[in-house]
């Protein structure tokens, strides 16, 4: 089975290059033949290398610990269901996971491209080989996942303990694969630039693929919080951690980007500039897939220690001088004649998200190579932590929040005062109404209160925006529903994104509860007895133990009666794995749509008492709720329009030869 | 209507205006959340990446003892940090001081955005001199005024012309039979 994975290896490393190879020669000597063939071969990379992954996974099941990395992330106890988890656990393998989502996305790419773009498409698809080639590369001479050992052990070493959480099944994947999934729009567009093709040809294309990379790097990251949360036992969701920061920046250019793009779609500008996003989100993708894949920690050594992290850094470097490039030898070409009429607009409005979303990014950024920085400059190491990020990012979110309130009002090309303050008096009456009602309710602190207010301000000037849209076709004479159903579809874009906005909302409300209203306690526990906290009075009434072949587990029962007095229980549960001298915990949670009690387990000393941090987290099932609303949002900007999107928009393009834009 | 409404957002503005500012007046912290404070700010030096607030760990539950310790002898959370610094070296501070070279932590990212506003306006000023004049036929979202659904019946109107356009055999091949 080994050998048939490596081999798989191989034989797509050589079906990459020849496409890589083949279609730039096929571009040259303008041979449609020979761009079939490619085509057809790029295809053949998804069945290699799913060959390559279902052979390191049997190696996983049959516990052949003859192979390297079998050895090093599992063990005869492990529950199979973790092998998937497993198969990612580790740099080789995490590296051939990122080789077959790139195939995929790649062949997915090449057979989606719509016919009226087969000029640009032997470029694009040298674009997609060469990651392609270079992933394959590591994978066969720097990481290779079949390395076999001349002396098999008899158990392996296990796999690390805090990833056998359900949400490692999904987490890792689908944040690895949004990243590198923004190879594919990066691909498609320098496809056409170096083409010549500066137009707005690319743009319906682009902002799908990057839909898609953007919800799946979306997802994997709350999924990611939403692991912290029960599991790393500090009752927070967000840690700023280099990890999560690496996913997160491209994210945010991403953002950038959706937002900018619907005003290339529209307006015909900021052509330029959105070439420039998808160049950066590209390298912080890159970036973020080299920090995920092997050093948790920016320092000098994650990149120097390694001959991997030298190869990373070149892939890296190279990437960043390709695309800028490219840019800028089309730069004159991109220069848009729209002028912007006014900065009270929704195209100013977008350029103020966009430089809120780089401003974010920025700081983020800046955060995490700082300590390198002052490595490099100082020769001493600094720790650049939450509070730096929340105190220099949380303001310029709180900005955003406003803004997304506000700029979806906003009418395209220029507005009056009166106009602006015409429509916007409903939804800021309101926000301030909600202020107030809060302020008399007893909140006193000043960014809670923004922040609430921000939120009430968003979903009023939507329910506005639904309501007004509704009854305009109403008044056409359809019923509510019918009127409502067919506003959304006639203009999914725009209406799958305020639900998007909605769902981001109710992460601010999240955030905002935990932040500003969340308490926490560490309370030392002999059974029976009780300690309170905010209403909330828990008992400890004791613990029970079960020795298992590769832990010992502890369960603390906890009797709890809740602020209206209703009595219930939890258990908060805690492993020692003493193969690994290492613990992990699962915290019980007691959640509703008002608030968390959350109670987990800490190092306890011996002799019956047990140590707890007890926190009250208010709105936080918002957080995750709001996951769900994110994910449906995106389905219906996505949904393709009155048949298959891409066809229609490039059919329409050649309808007519100033292009049809889509309402957004 | 509208003046039920600016009469509505006054009355609103003139309550918000004490409420904002009582604000401002925050209540004397216990030491238990002076403590947290603290225990936010400082790094665990045995645990990878996480502060003596977050980490489970015996030392962190004991240096979290020492913050309190020190809270109810009357010492101040600068003097408490600074004995920290003082025994484990500058990285444990969970974000780098206001102070020295630490200050470019700070001051960069606040330059780039400034720097980034100013490119901005930059742009928009350039933008808004026209290169070329754009026809001004279907400045539909301009909201002229005519009532205040105007514009959405504008968009109402386009997305139906869209979907009829699409459902029906398109126009364009109509004009060419």
């Amino acid at each position: 089975m080994v050998q048939i994975g490596l081999l798989s290896l191989y034989l797509a490393l050589a079906v990459s290059v020849y496409v890589l190879a083949g279609s730039l020669v096929s571009k040259a000597i303008k041979s449609p033949q020979l761009l079939e063939s490619t085509r057809f071969s790029a295809y053949l990379l998804p069945a290699l290398l799913g060959v390559a992954t279902l052979a390191l996974i049997s190696a996983f099941l049959q516990h052949d610990f003859s192979v390297e990395y079998v050895a090093a992330h599992s063990n005869l106890a492990m529950n199979p269901a973790y092998t998937w988890v497993a198969f990612y656990a580790g740099n080789e393998g995490s590296l051939l996971y990122l080789a077959l989502v790139l195939a995929i996305f790649s062949a997915l790419a090449i057979l989606l491209m719509p016919k009226d773009m087969v000029q640009s498409l032997p470029y694009t698809m040298a674009i997609l080989m060469a990651a392609n080639v270079f992933f394959l590369a590591v994978l066969v001479t720097m990481a290779n996942p079949f390395a076999v050992s001349a002396f098999p052990p008899l158990d392996g070493q296990g796999i690390n303990p805090l990833l056998t959480h359900p949400g490692m099944f999904m987490h890792p994947p689908l944040q690895m694969a949004g990243l590198i999934a923004i190879t594919v729009p990066f691909a498609v567009m320098m496809g056409q630039m170096i083409d010549g093709r500066v137009g707005d040809e690319w743009v319906e294309l682009a902002r799908v693929w990057t839909l898609v990379a953007w919800t799946v790097l979306g997802i994997g990251i709350l999924l990611g919080s939403w692991w912290a949360y029960t599991i790393l036992g500090w009752g927070g969701f967000w840690g700023w951690d280099p990890i999560e920061n690496v996913a997160l920046m491209p994210w945010l250019v991403l953002t950038a980007f959706v937002h900018s793009i619907m005003v290339q779609k529209r307006r015909g500008m900021f052509r330029m500039w959105n070439v420039v996003l998808v160049n950066i989100a590209f390298t912080l993708a890159l970036f973020g897939v080299f920090i995920n894949r092997g050093g948790p920690v920016v320092s000098v050594h994650s990149f120097a220690s390694t001959a991997l992290g030298w190869t990373f850094l070149g892939f890296l470097g190279l990437g960043l001088t390709f695309s800028f490039g490219v840019f800028f030898w089309r730069l004159n070409a991109l220069r848009s004649m729209v002028a912007l009429e006014s900065s009270l607009s929704r195209e100013a409005a977008f350029l103020l998200n966009n430089l809120l979303f780089l401003a974010v990014t920025f700081v983020t950024l800046w955060g995490v190579m700082f300590p390198l920085i002052s490595e490099i400059f100082q020769g001493k190491t600094l720790t650049v932590g939450a509070p730096f990020y929340n105190q220099m990012n949380g303001p310029v979110l709180l900005v955003l929040l406003l803004l997304m309130g506000v700029g979806p009002l906003l009418p395209w090309r220029h507005a009056t005062r009166a106009t602006v303050w015409h429509t916007l008096q409903v939804p800021v009456t309101g926000a301030l109404a909600v202020a107030v009602v809060l302020a008399a309710l007893g909140v006193r602190n000043l960014f809670a209160l923004l922040s609430f207010g921000a939120c009430a301000l968003v979903v009023i000037s939507i329910s506005l925006e639904w309501a007004r849209g509704v009854r305009a076709r109403h008044g056409r004479g359809e019923n509510y529903l019918l009127a409502f159903g067919r506003l959304i579809a006639a203009n999914r874009p725009r209406y799958g994104g305020y639900v998007v906005h909605l769902a981001i909302v109710m992460l601010a409300l999240g955030v905002a509860g935990k932040t500003f209203y969340g308490v926490q306690q560490d309370v030392n526990l002999g059974p029976g007895e009780i300690t309170t906290l905010r209403g909330y009075t828990v008992q400890y009434l004791g613990d029970r133990s079960l020795v298992k072949a590769d832990r010992d587990e502890i369960f603390y029962d906890l009797a709890v009666t809740l602020p209206g007095g209703k009595e219930t229980t939890l258990v908060a549960w805690r492993a020692f794995y003493p193969d690994k001298n290492m613990a992990v915990t699962r915290a019980a949670i007691r959640s509703t749509p008002w608030e968390d009690l959350y109670i987990i387990s800490s190092e306890s000393p011996d002799g019956g008492r047990a140590i707890f941090r007890i926190h009250v987290n208010p709105l936080i099932w918002w957080m995750w709720t709001g996951g769900i609303v994110f994910i449906f949002g995106t389905l219906v900007a996505l949904w393709p329009q009155q048949g298959f999107a891409l066809e229609l928009a490039s059919s329409r393009r050649k309808l007519s030869p100033s292009p049809v834009r889509t309402e957004v | 209507m509208s003046l039920t409404r600016k009469t509505l957002l006054l009355l609103a503005l003139l309550l918000a205006l004490p409420l904002v500012l009582s604000c401002m007046t925050q209540s004397a912290l216990t030491i238990e959340e002076q403590a947290q404070a603290i225990d936010k700010g400082l790094m665990c030096p045995i645990c990878a990446g996480e502060t003596i607030d977050q980490s489970q760990s015996t030392l962190a539950q004991q240096m979290r003892e020492v913050v309190r310790e020190k809270l109810a002898a009357g010492e101040t959370g600068d003097q408490i940090i600074a004995y920290f610094v003082e025994r484990y070296g500058e990285s444990i501070l969970a974000a780098p001081k206001k102070a020295g070279f630490s200050l470019v932590a700070w001051g960069m990212p606040v330059l780039g955005i400034v720097f980034g506003a100013g490119v901005l306006v930059l742009v928009v000023r350039r933008m808004r001199r026209p290169a070329s004049q754009e026809p001004q036929g279907s400045s539909a979202h301009a909201g002229s005024g005519d009532g205040e659904m105007s514009p959405y019946l504008a968009v109402v109107d386009e997305d139906l012309r869209q979907l009829i356009g699409k459902g029906q055999s398109p126009p364009q091949s109509k004009a060419a039979s």
